[in-house]
């Protein structure tokens, strides 16, 4: 009987051992289509600086919090407006901007100005059905102030999206991908 | 004139529902008072009869009671089938002879009140026992609460196998077929010790019947249709004992589920659909002191996830609570189609035991192994995208070696030694490290029972390693290793107080190494809109639990009552508390920061119920269960913990008449009451809304079994939430979006088929 009974044990503890040879360490992939920077590309019309403002959490959520730049403008200027999204944890650096045109019936970008900045958003780019997306639009500013704004990305889940053009930027059909009102927004100095 | 009084009534009694031969069954003959009992193959002989009619009474304490009118006039030999009962109340303990038993705290499902719950998930069917409740995500992903405790304190034992998962997640249900259990058991107490020192909650079987005992096959076929979500079941098991080989005997089963959206009251929740194909293979061969068996199962769901609660930060979701219902986008849609957002996940188990005599020693060797493949895959930016964010792999190998020693002096025991090794590995989303963890344990277990007394005391040692490893895309490698030793034992007392009254003490310490999602959690939960960030620095668990209980049942079996109060006190209880003032900053948004902290919390309670025979056909049935969870360093109530509930279930039998037996009529009234036992804000906000309001549900059920072509059909009709009431419960964290499902009318049947060598 002990002679079974240590052949068992000797059996489990063999089973053990191989088990723990086979193991194997996975690197860790960053989370799928993570935004990790959003960069306002503003052309002036007419020639001139190209102007890139970021709003940045390279490291992703957690860990640093992001961080927000200013927008400089020039008063009385029209500015081609581009917005370019990226995913720095991937390697090469993936464009995940060029996403959201391909899926442009599920997303848009609002522009909201807010406190006393002159500059008016125009002209978004559209979707199929008519309905604004918002990668592309025209700034036009007047006269010298300091202001804010705020740019959300919404992203509908449903499908299909049903976007509409009279959805608000809170609306239940959609949901935030990015969004600077909890950092306090864009500010936006015309000088 | 002498009569002819040298006639013999032969008879052998089975139990339809188990399919037990009988022993000690009581038949008596009530014209002449005569009584007699049954032997272990459940045969009985009455010699010297005279000729005449005669009213037998056949009574078994697992069964109702059978009544059979006959006429002799010849020797006559009968087969009497005994209805399994179809109480829910303690089990009477089985006599000591066959070794150790389970007493003590244990609530059993089976016999009726399991076949009520066929089509069901395993945690609604546990929810029919009184203390156990639900913690689910939707209609389709449900899983069972233990007197408020569910999760990684509750252990799940798969055919004898402790179930590995992924069982710390909140929207993670156990993958378990219940078609393969002929018995669903809720224990604590001393019998716990065999399968882990951290069964803070209780451990729940899932026991499948033994194979099959006489030469011949069986087959059952099961099917349900349920009206709500369109949701058809089909399971088959067959079963054999080869003639030529009595040994070797097998058994074959499986299960398609398929669903499709399920419906509230008002509104069709898009995207709730599921599937589920489970199938198992068992195949045993047994001498009279050898007994190996081989078990493989396979359990893969895919199940839809309601898309109108995958929203963005927390303002959004603030947003979506608001909203008396979801947006018009995410409702109406018919479909079985399951898109994103879905889990899809299959568990793999394969298990070999052994059990053999040395002398009057009895050995178990059980070795198994589970793989457990978790993917959730999210809305994507990209519809070309077929890959799962989140994709978590686990391996589990078990060995567990028992020696239960001969039974001597009334004293019955035995001791085991179990080992565990474990290899978890994830990629996409981080949620929870790769890990690598082996445990050993061992315990020892002994019972003592004479007349009227049981003590049973056990012990029990583990001593748990985890090494973890999260390489980070960037090139950081972060490590950190654990150990942790965890005691457990336990001391109960049975009495039994003439014939009518047993009483029940338990006193349990147990203890809980903290899992690597407390210790190591740090991401987004999309599911609840939160940053969840785990603390490696929290220490186990302890927690002393006093249990008693009181069965009573009266001598003309007309009423019993069973009554179980309970206090659970744990140290260093991990919980997860919401950090409103520290939100974490996204490109998306807030995040509300929640953190996996300690406290001394309390958890006591009661659970009542009774049933009484107004009539001999007609039943009632009410049920109570209370409980009161308390966080003593806060000095406030603990968060998402079960309401009290009360229902009452009126039951009608129906006489046995021509083809019909068996037939019965039910109606139940389940009342849970709203949350008020919560937590206060001078911590912060501690939820997003409010407990829901309480709310009462109207089940039926109808069923008969038909005799057709010689096989006993049953056949059933029910519905649940049958006045299709608008409610939402607390346990279910869809509660923030939707109402819950409205009524589903039912129907099953089944057909068991039986080729019987009689002997």
């Amino acid at each position: 009987m002990k002679k079974q009974i240590t052949k068992i044990v000797l059996a489990v503890f063999i089973a053990g051992a191989i088990f723990t040879s086979c193991k194997k360490d996975k690197v860790e992939e960053n989370e799928e289509e993570v935004i990790t920077t959003m960069i306002v590309k503003l052309t002036p019309a007419g020639g001139g600086a190209v102007l890139e403002y970021k709003f940045d959490d390279p490291d992703g959520p957690g860990a640093n919090a992001p961080t927000i730049q200013e927008i400089v403008l020039a008063p009385s200027k029209t500015y081609s407006a581009e917005i370019i999204l990226l995913d720095k944890s991937k390697m090469p650096v993936d464009t995940i901007s060029n996403e959201v045109a391909d899926e442009k019936e599920a997303h848009r970008f609002y522009y909201e100005v807010q406190a006393g900045a002159n500059v008016t958003v125009s002209n978004l780019d559209a979707d199929a059905n008519g309905v604004p997306v918002g990668l592309t639009s025209t700034w036009t500013t007047g006269a010298v102030s300091t202001g804010k704004m705020q740019i959300t990305l919404r992203h509908y889940p449903a499908i299909p999206p049903n976007k509409a053009v009279a959805d608000l930027v809170n609306s239940t059909k959609s949901g935030t991908d990015i969004s600077t009102v909890d950092i306090g927004g864009f500010t936006v100095k015309i000088q | 004139m002498a009569q002819h009084c040298t006639l013999k009534l032969y008879g052998h009694v089975v139990d339809i529902d188990t399919k037990e031969n009988l022993l000690s069954a009581n038949i008596s003959l009530k014209e002449i008072n005569k009584q007699i009992t049954t032997d272990e193959k459940g045969d009985f002989v009455f010699d010297g009869l005279c000729s005449g009619e005669y009213t037998l009474l056949i009574t078994h304490v697992n069964c109702d009671n059978v009544e059979k009118k006959i006429t002799l006039t010849n020797n006559i030999h009968l087969d009497i089938l005994m209805p399994h009962s179809r109480k829910l109340m303690n089990e009477v303990t089985v006599d000591a002879k066959r070794g150790i038993q389970n007493t003590g705290f244990k609530k059993e499902l089976s016999g009726k009140a399991l076949e009520e719950t066929k089509g069901q998930s395993l945690a609604e069917a546990l929810s029919r026992i009184n203390g156990v409740t639900m913690l689910q995500t939707g209609s389709t992903i449900a899983k069972p609460v233990i007197h408020g405790l569910h999760s990684n304190r509750i252990l799940t034992i798969n055919n004898g196998v402790r179930q590995e998962g992924q069982q710390w997640g909140n929207e993670h249900a156990p993958e378990i077929d219940p078609f393969i259990a002929s018995k669903l058991v809720v224990i604590k107490g001393v019998d716990e010790l065999r399968y882990g020192s951290d069964a803070i909650g209780g451990v729940i079987l899932v026991e499948p019947r033994a194979l099959r005992d006489k030469p011949g096959y069986a087959a059952e076929l099961n099917t349900a249709y349920f009206t709500n979500n369109r949701q058809y079941v089909v399971s088959g098991v067959f079963e054999q004992q080869l003639k030529k080989q009595p040994a070797f005997r097998y058994r074959l089963q499986g299960t398609y589920k398929k669903g499709a959206n399920a419906t509230t009251p008002n509104y069709r929740l898009n995207n709730t659909g599921s599937e589920e194909k489970n199938f198992s293979i068992t195949a045993g061969w047994k001498k009279e002191r050898f007994n190996t068996e081989l078990f493989y199962s396979q359990f893969a769901t895919q199940v839809g996830i309601f898309n109108g609660s995958h929203i963005g930060n927390l303002t959004d979701l603030q947003q979506a609570i608001a909203a008396p219902k979801p947006a018009e986008v995410f409702l109406g849609q018919t479909t079985y189609k399951i898109q994103r957002p879905y889990q899809d996940v299959i568990h793999h188990l394969l298990k070999s035991k052994t059990i053999f005599y040395k002398g009057e020693n009895k050995f178990s060797v059980l070795l198994a192994g589970q793989f457990n493949h978790r993917r959730e895959f999210d809305v994507v930016r990209s519809s070309s995208n077929t890959k799962p964010q989140l994709d978590l792999s686990i391996y589990t190998l078990s060995q567990d070696i028992t020696w239960e020693h001969p039974r001597k002096n009334n004293f019955s025991g035995m001791v085991g030694l179990a080992l565990v090794q474990q290899d978890n590995s994830y990629s996409g989303r981080y949620f929870i490290p790769n890990y690598f963890s082996y445990s050993v344990g061992s315990y020892a277990i002994e019972k003592w029972s004479k007349q009227k007394w049981e003590l049973q005391a056990g012990l029990r040692y583990d001593n748990k390693t985890i090494n973890t490893t999260r390489l980070k895309f960037n090139g950081d490698t972060l490590n950190y290793d654990f150990n942790f030793s965890t005691f457990a034992s336990s001391f109960n007392v049975l009495y039994k107080a003439g014939n009518n009254w047993k009483l029940n003490t338990n006193i349990s310490l147990a203890s809980r190494a903290p899992h690597v999602n407390e210790l190591l959690s740090d991401g987004i939960h999309h599911g609840t809109a939160t940053y969840e960030k785990g603390d490696i620095t929290l220490q186990r668990e302890q927690a002393v639990n006093i249990n008693a209980g009181i069965n009573f049942q009266n001598t003309h079996q007309t009423f019993t009552l069973d009554i179980n109060v309970y206090s659970n006190n744990i140290r260093n209880f991990i919980y997860q508390q919401p950090q409103p003032d520290r939100p974490v900053l996204t490109i998306a948004g807030a995040f509300p920061l929640i953190e996996y902290k300690q406290t001394d919390a309390v958890l006591s309670g009661v659970d009542v119920a009774a049933s009484y025979k107004i009539t001999p056909r007609f039943e009632w049935n009410p049920k109570l269960s209370v409980l009161y969870a308390w966080n003593k360093s806060t000095k406030d109530w603990l968060i998402w913990m079960p309401a009290n509930r009360v229902s009452n279930e009126l039951v009608f039998n129906f006489q046995d008449k021509k083809a019909f037996a068996n037939s019965y009529l039910s109606v139940e009234v389940a009342n849970v009451m709203q949350q008020k036992r919560i937590p206060g804000e001078t911590n912060g906000k501690q939820d997003y809304k409010l407990p829901p309001a309480g709310y009462t549900l109207v089940s039926l059920n109808a069923s008969s079994t038909i005799t057709l072509f010689k096989t006993p059909v049953t056949f059933s009709v029910g519905v649940r939430n049958a006045l299709n009431t608008v409610y939402r419960d607390y346990l279910n964290s869809m509660r923030y979006f939707t109402d819950e499902m409205g009524r589903n009318v039912h129907v099953r049947l089944k057909v068991p088929l039986e080729n019987l060598h009689h002997h």
